[in-house]
């Protein structure tokens, strides 16, 4: 294998990692409450956002501004929850994606009637350099980012499967009913659900802001590439996200390369209808 | 008689509309509400009848709009000649696509709507012979009254009205015959239709055909009136998601909730854009996705749904009333 | 009975369609104010532009409605007010094109038809430009456009069209002779490859250059393209490592500017030359990102600051305090495009259209008459500007432009290879 293919096979897989970063939150919420949040873009955006802010004002980079933008993005979680979305839910799809658009506008016009429709950008090596490893080229950035993805979606899938409440909140995804039944109140399982996921989301758009440009439109991209990756990998399943996030990543990577750049999203949107006509449950949901 | 007092009244209004409202702006804006409310009317058909949410209409609208200038800029005919050839490129996508898409449930359904149109939208994009991302243009100077090229928005005004009149006529002999008899039992419980025998699938993939090809037309229409089309205005995710919203928001699965969605939104934001958008602020979308979400959160069902309810509380008062008043003569 | 609330609701609908009918009533004031209509990105992806672009024209009112004599002869700006017009004030009413050419187009129609403006301009997007100024041509509004590019706009037979910006084959045309100088000065340029996205704006000035490299012998090595608005261009990076061209010519939007920039420090790949296409390279926001990773980037430009107390600085000044950032070159065309709208007006001597429509047609600028470094500015029959031109600069420090080329009007000489970081 030619050593430009390997390298651009190394891309593909930190980009696919940084998707799976930014969609893990999607996937919880949507395999829990059957949400559709079109919002998710630019809940990203938001993160992006704080860690502009925390550098301009401190001076710090993402060890600050990472934690800060999981709290801040976890409390708009949770305002969201019990202002919008828990009346939504019980409503038809219409109604989520009726209501998802109108705060994704609100949110994205919002930040743009404060920063303005500049491109802002943290400084070029907030996080270290470019580093040689073998004669590959990797970017410091990508690598955190990376690597935080894989540890987020080891600790969701932990706490999930693992944790007591991570039970709770899957009783309540299944039956809603029958958990309260059992004492679990479906609630405050949510609005717990919602935070974590909004909180991932944060962390994510902290780190993607050391490598990315930040504007307030960029949510309308990620968030269709978040839809993508989180119905690739199955509505619910963390791994599953991860997993999906990675191949995109490297398939984009790679019809980039072979094919050229114009076509590799047609080459990535063809795969994911292929998926969903004939394995709809994507490659890790429950069929 | 006096139950055809009111609807009577509306339609005059209707009807009157851009000769009262007679600036240009005012008239435009009117045959605006009327093109989309054609749009969502048909989108109504899959969506709010038969629960199909699909999120990638724009991509039959995008049939007739391209077919449309194509008929144009290639051909040299009226754009007109591309509403029946936008039709049958539309039916013939949603033919194909229905079959494996239909069978998919709720969200999947709709990943799948969105990737569909994405994918036709980037195709396009990379294809010279539809313009690429230059697009295509019609007419700028009308050779005759079938360019549909007109200065005053008057023609196109009324030109949409019957369109949507006849949209919605063909909406209604479908909810009243057999067809739509099933489509409200798979919007219901699909499962339980099909257990009971109904031809679920069949039903479902002629609501989509149905309404590909009438969202096709809406798009004929746009590009007429606009003179031009590129991949992000013909087949732009946003129109699809513009179109849902008119329907969920003046009420899906009901005859007139897309044209009360469109004579709500469209209004609301072409004056919002109006009055704040030269200021640069984003003010405009603020308001809108508040607006927005504000309906989505209190009345989920779409203001005609807030509408016949009132109604309803209305007449059943009347009703007690009139029983009370009943029962106190009779005494 | 449900029809009554739907009544309610209706007219609710067409309240505020009449309340969009109000337009404003300054009949009495009509000979002391000229409003001109401008029709910008204020949202969606371009929003940057239209917003820099207002802050452009805010400070042409300016100039316009007062004096201003430490700008010298430059046209307008001695008196306040219009001298042909009797000391008439010009009012600009700015409008949102949301990036649509619908809303564009709708937007247009309002300002003619309920602001009553005499003049357009507009609209940034080739796509909105077009459609905004079909309708303008169908009232007789004249409409100067100063930085769509697309060769379209021009060839459409139009009467009350203008363009003042050099387009796509002016800038073929700026980039052969400057590499064919580059190459007789020792430099190799024989192997060029294009990077360019898929929109309008990409395609057609890859498209106008390749053909106008072809015809002169020069052939296009290898042609990049790319989807706009990407999230990453690793893949687009390595086969321009790979293929090692001499010169790579960039045309990108502000957003994948700064992610090729960043990706060529990740990926160490340092081309011999590299020459951008405007737009993405020459935005503030991509000098504050990645300006210092990107040293020695060639630019297009038909702007340039001038050495200090002369008119185009002066302008600078006065736009980086209403602003907060730096005169780039697509909102100085703007800028530009505007004062010679309002010029012919002033030489109209009336806001009669016909008599405006003539006096564009009859615009003769000289270049020490303008703020862009254009030979000067004279329409052909399609409304095109003959005399649009342009210089190379360079960010030699990663902080500011300077023009290197053609030597006549340079700053400073031009600095190969390509620094980078």
């Amino acid at each position: 294998m030619s050593f430009v293919l390997v390298q651009v096979i190394v891309g593909g897989l930190l980009l696919g990692a940084v998707y799976a970063l930014f969609s893990s939150g999607l996937t919880l919420v949507w395999g829990m409450m059957n949400i559709v949040n079109f919002a998710h873009g630019d809940f990203v955006m938001l993160g992006m956002y704080v860690a502009f802010v925390v550098f301009t004002l401190f001076g710090v980079g993402p060890l600050a501004g990472a934690p800060l933008a999981t709290l801040l993005l976890a409390t708009l979680g949770v305002v969201v929850y019990f202002g919008l979305i828990r009346d939504i839910m019980k409503g038809p799809m219409l109604a989520q994606i009726l209501g998802t658009f109108g705060l994704a506008l609100l949110l994205r016009y919002s930040v743009f009637w404060w920063f303005g429709a500049n491109f802002l950008s943290l400084p070029q090596n907030i996080v270290g350099g470019t580093f040689a490893i073998f004669g590959l080229r990797i970017e410091a950035s990508r690598l955190l980012a990376g690597a935080v993805a894989l540890l987020v979606t080891l600790g969701l899938h932990l706490l999930l499967t693992r944790t007591s409440l991570g039970s709770k909140m899957l009783a309540v995804a299944e039956d809603s009913t029958a958990a309260q039944l059992m004492g679990i109140r479906p609630d405050t399982m949510q609005a717990i659900a919602w935070a974590i996921a909004a909180g991932a989301t944060g962390l994510a758009g902290a780190l993607i802001a050391t490598f990315f440009y930040i504007v307030p439109t960029v949510g309308e991209t990620l968030g269709i590439v978040a839809f993508v990756t989180v119905s690739l990998g199955g509505f619910g399943s963390v791994p599953g996200a991860l997993v999906a996030g990675l191949l995109i990543g490297v398939i984009e990577s790679l019809s980039g390369y072979l094919i050229g750049a114009v076509y590799k999203d047609i080459v990535v949107y063809a795969l994911f209808l292929f998926f969903l006509w004939f394995r709809p449950q994507g490659l890790m949901g429950k069929a | 008689m006096r139950r055809y007092l009111w609807p009577a009244l509306l339609l005059a209004l209707i009807i009157a509309y851009p000769l009262v409202f007679s600036t240009p702006f005012q008239q435009r804006l009117g045959a605006l509400v009327l093109l989309y409310a054609i749009a969502a009317s048909a989108w109504n058909v899959v969506g709010g009848y038969a629960g199909q949410v699909s999120v990638g209409h724009v991509v039959f609208f995008g049939c007739g709009a391209y077919a449309a200038m194509g008929a144009y800029t290639h051909f040299a005919l009226s754009p007109l000649v591309g509403v029946p050839t936008g039709i049958v490129l539309a039916v013939a996508i949603a033919a194909i696509i229905g079959v494996p898409t239909l069978r998919l449930a709720g969200h999947y359904f709709s990943m799948a709507t969105i990737a569909v149109a994405e994918l036709v939208r980037l195709v396009v994009t990379n294809t010279n012979y539809l313009g690429a991302a230059v697009g295509l243009s019609g007419p700028t100077v009308p050779r005759n009254v079938f360019d549909l090229s007109f200065i005053s928005a008057l023609p196109y005004y009324y030109l949409f009205l019957i369109v949507l009149a006849i949209t919605l006529l063909i909406t209604w002999r479908m909810t009243n015959s057999r067809m739509g008899f099933y489509l409200r039992a798979v919007r219901d419980s699909e499962r339980a239709a099909r257990s009971l025998g109904a031809p679920t699938s069949r039903t479902k993939l002629y609501a989509f055909m149905l309404s590909a090809a009438l969202t096709s037309v809406a798009g004929a229409l746009y590009a007429m009136m606009f003179g031009f089309v590129d991949p992000e205005s013909g087949l732009g995710i946003l129109i699809s998601v513009k179109i849902l919203i008119m329907a969920a928001l003046g009420g899906a699965g009901l005859l007139f909730g897309p044209l009360v969605g469109a004579a709500i939104l469209v209004p609301l934001e072409e004056i919002s854009n109006s009055l704040l958008g030269g200021k640069g602020a984003g003010l405009t979308f603020v308001v809108y996705g508040a607006i927005i979400l504000l309906i989505a959160r209190f009345q989920p069902g779409g203001i005609l749904t807030l509408v016949n309810r009132l109604m309803e509380r209305r007449g059943k008062l009347k009703e007690t009333a009139a029983s009370a008043a009943e029962a106190s003569h009779a005494s | 009975m449900k029809f009554r609330r739907f009544l309610g609701l209706f007219c609710a609908a067409v309240i505020s369609a009449a309340l969009a009918g109000q337009g404003s009533d300054s009949a009495a004031a009509e000979d002391k104010v000229v409003k001109i209509g401008a029709v910008f990105p204020m949202t969606g992806g371009a929003a940057s532009a239209g917003v820099h672009a207002k802050y452009a024209i805010e400070v042409a009112m300016d100039i316009i409605n007062n004096a201003h004599p430490e700008l010298g002869d430059f046209p307008l700006a001695k008196n306040a007010g219009l001298a042909g017009l009797g000391g008439a004030k010009v009012d600009v009413v700015f409008a949102d094109n949301q990036g649509s050419p619908a809303t564009g187009q709708n937007q247009a129609l309002r300002l003619i038809t309920e602001e009553k403006v005499v003049a357009l301009t507009g609209a940034y997007q080739s796509g909105i430009t077009l459609t905004a100024s079909a309708i303008a041509e169908r009232y007789s509004i004249p409409f100067v456009n100063g930085e769509s590019v697309a060769a379209n706009l021009t060839e459409r037979g139009f009467k009350w069209f203008f363009r003042t910006t050099p387009i796509a084959s002016d800038f073929a045309k700026i980039y052969y002779e400057f590499l064919t100088d580059m190459k007789a000065a020792g430099a190799k340029t024989d192997n060029v490859a294009l990077v360019h996205d898929n929109t309008e704006y990409g395609t057609s000035v890859a498209g106008t250059i390749t053909s106008a490299f072809k015809e002169k012998g020069l052939a296009i090595t290898l042609d990049v393209a790319y989807a706009v608005n990407a999230t990453d261009v690793q893949s687009q990076v390595l086969q321009l490592k790979e293929k090692n061209p001499d010169v790579v010519i960039m045309i990108s939007y502000t957003s994948d500017a700064i992610l090729f920039s960043k990706t060529m420090q990740a990926l160490d790949y340092k081309p011999p030359m590299i020459v951008a296409d405007d737009s993405g390279y020459s935005d503030p926001s991509f000098i504050k990102a990645v300006g210092k990773i990107s040293q020695g980037t060639f630019n297009r430009s038909s702007w340039s600051v001038g050495p200090p107390g002369s008119p185009t600085a002066i302008i600078a000044d006065l736009y980086k305090k209403k602003s907060g950032d730096e005169m780039d070159d697509t909102a100085a065309r703007e800028m530009q495009g505007f004062f010679v709208l309002v010029d012919a007006i002033d030489r109209a001597g009336s806001t009669e259209l016909a008599k405006i429509q003539a006096a564009l047609k009859a615009t003769d600028l000289k270049p020490e008459q303008l703020m862009m470094g254009y030979k000067g500015v004279k329409f052909d029959d399609k409304g095109q500007n003959i005399l649009a031109s342009g210089v190379i600069i360079q960010l030699q420090d990663g902080e500011n432009y300077v023009s290197v080329w053609p030597k006549a009007s340079a700053a400073k000489a031009p600095i190969v290879p390509y620094k980078g970081w």
